[in-house]
C-alpha cells in the first residue's frame, strides 16, 4: 500500500514537473509568442502618442521621441535584449495597431482610467502624479492577452517603481 | 415570550426533533452566507480579466439568494394564519424559490451572451502580475488559490444541508444544498480557465465561462420549474421532485381501507413544508357518525407532522369525473 501511494505520488510529481517545467511551458505564456518574438528579433515596436512630459514628439525627422515614458520603455527594451522601434501617432490609431499586434507597447501618459482598458492590456500603475489636485495613476498599454510580455514589463516597472 | 418558543409552520407545530433540524438548518444557512461574503470579497480582490472567473464570482453573488430566501421564507411561514392569510404563509417558500430561479436565469442569459461574444470576438484576456507582500507574482496564482477555497467549502455545506432539507420538506433548502454540492464544478471550471490563460490557451477561459453560465441557467430553470409546480398545486412530491410523495398514497390507502367509506375523492397539495389534505367521501349506507370523521382526521394527523390542515367532508355523491384524479 505504502509503496503504491508513494509511487503514485512520485508519478504525479513527475507529471507536474513535466507539465510546468520539462516541456518548457512557462506560466504565463503569450498565446501569440510576442515576448519570444521580441527577444528573437531584437526589436520592440512601441507606439508613442505625444503627451508631455511623459512622451514628446521627436525634435526633428529621423530622431527618437523623448519623455519619461520613452526613456522607461527604452530601458525595458534593453532588459529583454531589444532595440525600441518608435511608431509616433494619435492614440486611437495606435490602440487599433496594438489590438492587432502590429505594435507591442503603447506609451502616451495613459492612466488606469483609460477608456482603452477593455481593448488592450494595461499594466498596474507604475507612478502616481498630482494633476489638477487629483492623484493620477499612470500605466503603459501592451498587446492584449500577451501575458508573458505584460508580466515581464510589470516586473521591470516594479524594480523601477517607488519613484 | 417563553425562552424556547415552539416553532410553528403556520398552525402546524413542529415535532421536537424537527425543531432541532430547523435550528440547525438556519445556522448552516447563516454559515453559508458568511462563507459567501468572504468568497465574494476575496474573488473581487484577485479578479482580473478572466471571463470564467467573472462568471464564478457572479454565481457566488447569486448563491446568496437561496439562503436568504430560505431564512426569510421559513420565518414568514411561521406566522399563524389570520384573517388576511387564512391558509397561512406557507407559499412564501415557493415565492422565494421563484425569485431565486428568475435571478439565476437572468444572470445565466447575460453571462452566456457576455462570454459568448468575448469568445466570438477572440478577445484575449490579459492577466498580468500582482504585488503581494513585496513579491511580484503572476496574478493567476492568487486567483487559483481563492477559487480552490470556494471549491471545497460549499461541497461540505451542501452535503450537510441535504438531509435537513428532506426532513423539513423544504424545497428552497434542497435546491440550495443541491447547488452547493455542484458548486465545485464552477470553481474547478474557473481554475481551468485561468490556468488556460496561463499556458497561452486564451479560448479555454471563454469556453469554461460558457460552461459555468450554462450551469447557472440550468439551476435557474430547475428552480423555476419546481417553484411553479408548487404554485400550480401539483400533487405533493418528494423534495427532490422525482416522485409523488409517499404520504399521498398512504392517505389514500388508509381511506380505501375504511369499510364505512363507499367512495372518496382525495387531494393532497404541498403548501411548502406542510400539506393540505381534502377528502370528500360518500358514506356507505348514506349515513356516517361524526366520531368516525373525527377519528379519521386524528389518524391522518398522526401519520406525519406535515399532515395537519385536513378537511374530511361527507357528501351525498361524487360529481362525474371527480374520481379521475384518484389514480
Amino acid at each position: 500500500m505504502t509503496s503504491l501511494t508513494s509511487r503514485r505520488r512520485s508519478v504525479s510529481a513527475v507529471l507536474a514537473a513535466a507539465l510546468l517545467g520539462g516541456c518548457g511551458i512557462q506560466i504565463p505564456t503569450d498565446p501569440d509568442g510576442t515576448l519570444e518574438e521580441i527577444r528573437a528579433s531584437g526589436e520592440l515596436h512601441v507606439g508613442v502618442s505625444p503627451h508631455p512630459p511623459f512622451t514628446t514628439l521627436p525634435p526633428s525627422e529621423g530622431q527618437p521621441p523623448g519623455g519619461s515614458e520613452v526613456e522607461l520603455v527604452s530601458a525595458f527594451a534593453e532588459t529583454v535584449g531589444a532595440e525600441p522601434v518608435w511608431v509616433v501617432g494619435g492614440e486611437e490609431a495606435l490602440v487599433k495597431q496594438l489590438e492587432k499586434g502590429e505594435i507591442q507597447l503603447l506609451v502616451g501618459g495613459l492612466t488606469e482610467k483609460s477608456p482603452w482598458s477593455t481593448k488592450v492590456a494595461l499594466t498596474r500603475p507604475y507612478v502616481t502624479t498630482p494633476e489638477d489636485g487629483e492623484q493620477v495613476k499612470h500605466v503603459i498599454a501592451a498587446v492584449p492577452g500577451e501575458n508573458a510580455l505584460l508580466s515581464e514589463l510589470e516586473r521591470y516597472l516594479d524594480g523601477e517603481g517607488g519613484r | 415570550m417563553s425562552e424556547r418558543r415552539r416553532t410553528h409552520f403556520g398552525d402546524t407545530e413542529l415535532p421536537e426533533d424537527l425543531q432541532h433540524v430547523l435550528r440547525r438548518a438556519r445556522r448552516l444557512e447563516w454559515v453559508t452566507l458568511a462563507f459567501l461574503a468572504t468568497a465574494i470579497a476575496l474573488l473581487y480582490l484577485v479578479m482580473g480579466s478572466s471571463q470564467a472567473m467573472k462568471a464564478a464570482w457572479l454565481e457566488d453573488m447569486l448563491s446568496l439568494i437561496p439562503p436568504i430566501a430560505f431564512l426569510v421564507g421559513a420565518r414568514f411561514a411561521q406566522v399563524r394564519p389570520d384573517r388576511r392569510y387564512p391558509f397561512g404563509r406557507h407559499r412564501s417558500v415557493a415565492v422565494g424559490h421563484l425569485l431565486a430561479g428568475a435571478a439565476l436565469v437572468t444572470m445565466g442569459l447575460f453571462l452566456v451572451y457576455d462570454s459568448g461574444s468575448a469568445l466570438v470576438k477572440a478577445e484575449h484576456p490579459p492577466i498580468g502580475t500582482m504585488r503581494i507582500l513585496g513579491w511580484t507574482v503572476w496574478a493567476g496564482w492568487p486567483m487559483v488559490a481563492v477559487l480552490a477555497y470556494t471549491l471545497v467549502v460549499p461541497v461540505i455545506l451542501g452535503r450537510l444541508k441535504l438531509p435537513l432539507a428532506e426532513q423539513l420538506h423544504d424545497k428552497v433548502l434542497y435546491a440550495d444544498a443541491d447547488m452547493n454540492k455542484a458548486d465545485w464544478m464552477t470553481a474547478a471550471g474557473a481554475i481551468v480557465g485561468v490556468l488556460g490563460i496561463g499556458v497561452g490557451l486564451w479560448w479555454l477561459d471563454g469556453v469554461m465561462a460558457l460552461l459555468i453560465s450554462a450551469s447557472i441557467l440550468r439551476d435557474g430553470f430547475g428552480n423555476i420549474t419546481s417553484a411553479v409546480a408548487g404554485l400550480m398545486d401539483r400533487t405533493a412530491q418528494t423534495v427532490d421532485m422525482t416522485e409523488e410523495h409517499p404520504l399521498v398514497r398512504q392517505v389514500q390507502d388508509y381511506l380505501d381501507s375504511r369499510p364505512w367509506i363507499d367512495r372518496h375523492h382525495t387531494r393532497v397539495r404541498d403548501m411548502g413544508h406542510v400539506f393540505h389534505v381534502e377528502v370528500r367521501f360518500v358514506p356507505a349506507g348514506g349515513r356516517v357518525d361524526l366520531a368516525r370523521i373525527d377519528q379519521t382526521v386524528e389518524d391522518l394527523r398522526a401519520m406525519d407532522w406535515k399532515l395537519d390542515d385536513i378537511t374530511v367532508a361527507p357528501v351525498r355523491s361524487l360529481r362525474e369525473g371527480e374520481t379521475q384524479t384518484a389514480r
